[in-house]
This record gives structure tokens, C-alpha cells and sequence, in this order.
């Protein structure tokens, strides 16, 4: 039988990898030019992890 | 007389274009990438496979939930149309998830929100594909 595949990531680690390959992709998607895509997968990528980070401390508070 | 209400028949050329636009669509929603690869977008039809990819391979491999088609609730349906967005790869979540979800750790919750999340993201990049095909400055 198949036993599949297994991932243990942390939650930093997940956040990581969602935020750079979604940055990559909408970098790709909308924008044509090497070095715009670049800037915009950096400046994507920042704002993700700024907001996700942002959003856990906000509820740091109400999580005890 | 005439009916001047009526709209005027679109030239055979509009047509056989706006076919091959919903063939690029369907396309690149049943593998991520073919749309774009079809018209030659070559990086746009990597990073889409790969990205897409690895969503679903660390989604599946994190056991997250592959919803089904006899789902109970709403958020099943949801999360079903959101995974079907993968296409082919819907199938290939499902043979790599041999043990089943487990989202009782918070690793098989991340591992939905990534299967769902490559769905979503290969239908825009679909729907990029159709618009950029439709001759829209892509």
C-alpha cells in the first residue's frame, strides 16, 4: 500500500512557503518585465509576512 | 423589415478566436500552465505548474483536507469547487493523500488552506490565460 507522502512544518515555516509561492505566482501573473516582477514578488512577499506576523500578534491578547 | 434591435452576426475570425479562448481557459485549468503554454508564455506556464504543484504536493503531504463531492455543508461544497480548481492535479492530491486528512494539528489545517489556495490560484491564472488568449493586455 501507498503510505504517501508526510510535511511537519511549523507555522512560521507554512506561512513562509505560502506567502513566497503565492508572491511568485502573482508576480508572474501581472507583471511582464524581469525586474518588476521581482520588485513586486519582494514587495508581495513583505507585505504578507508583515500582515500575517501583524495579524498574530493582534490576537497575542485573546489567545489565553 | 429588418430588425434593427437585433445585434450584428460577429465576424467568423471573433469567433474561431473566442473559441480558441475558451480552449486556452479549459485547458489551463486541467493542467496548470497549458493555457499560457499554449500561447507560449513560457515562464508564466512554468512558474504556474510549479507553483500550483507545489501547493498541492505540500497541501496533500501536510494531510490536509481533500474535500469530495458528498460534502455535508456549505464549506464542504466550497472547499470541493475551490479544490477542483486544481484540474488534473485534483486527482494527484488525492493518490498522494494514501492516509487520508488529519486536521486535528494545526499542520493538516495548513495543509487545506494550500489545496484550496492552488485551486484558486490556477483558476485566476486559467482566467489570465482566456483574457490574455481574447487578445486583453496580459
Amino acid at each position: 500500500m501507498n503510505a504517501g507522502i508526510g510535511f511537519k512544518l511549523s507555522h512560521l515555516q507554512s506561512m513562509l512557503l505560502f506567502a513566497l509561492l503565492i508572491s511568485i505566482a502573482f508576480g508572474f501573473l501581472s507583471r511582464r518585465r524581469p525586474i518588476e516582477r521581482v520588485k513586486y514578488i519582494a514587495w508581495s512577499l513583505f507585505l504578507f509576512l508583515l500582515i500575517g506576523v501583524g495579524i498574530g500578534w493582534a490576537m497575542y491578547p485573546f489567545s489565553r | 423589415m429588418a430588425d434593427e434591435t437585433a445585434a450584428p452576426a460577429a465576424p467568423p475570425q471573433d469567433s474561431r478566436r473566442e473559441t480558441m479562448a475558451y480552449a486556452i481557459g479549459v485547458a489551463g485549468w486541467l493542467v496548470p500552465g497549458l493555457g499560457h503554454a499554449l500561447m507560449k508564455m513560457w515562464g508564466r506556464a512554468v512558474m504556474c505548474f510549479l507553483t500550483v504543484g507545489m501547493l498541492v504536493i505540500l497541501g496533500a503531504g501536510m494531510r490536509g483536507n481533500v474535500f469530495s463531492s458528498g460534502g455535508d455543508d456549505a464549506f464542504d461544497s466550497l472547499g470541493y469547487l475551490a479544490d477542483l480548481g486544481t484540474g488534473t492535479f485534483y486527482l494527484v492530491a488525492r493518490s498522494l493523500e494514501a492516509n487520508g486528512a488529519d486536521v486535528s494539528h494545526a499542520d493538516g489545517d495548513y495543509g487545506t488552506r494550500f489545496l484550496a489556495t492552488a485551486g484558486v490560484l490556477n483558476l485566476l491564472a486559467a482566467l489570465h490565460a482566456y483574457e490574455a488568449a481574447r487578445g486583453r493586455k496580459a
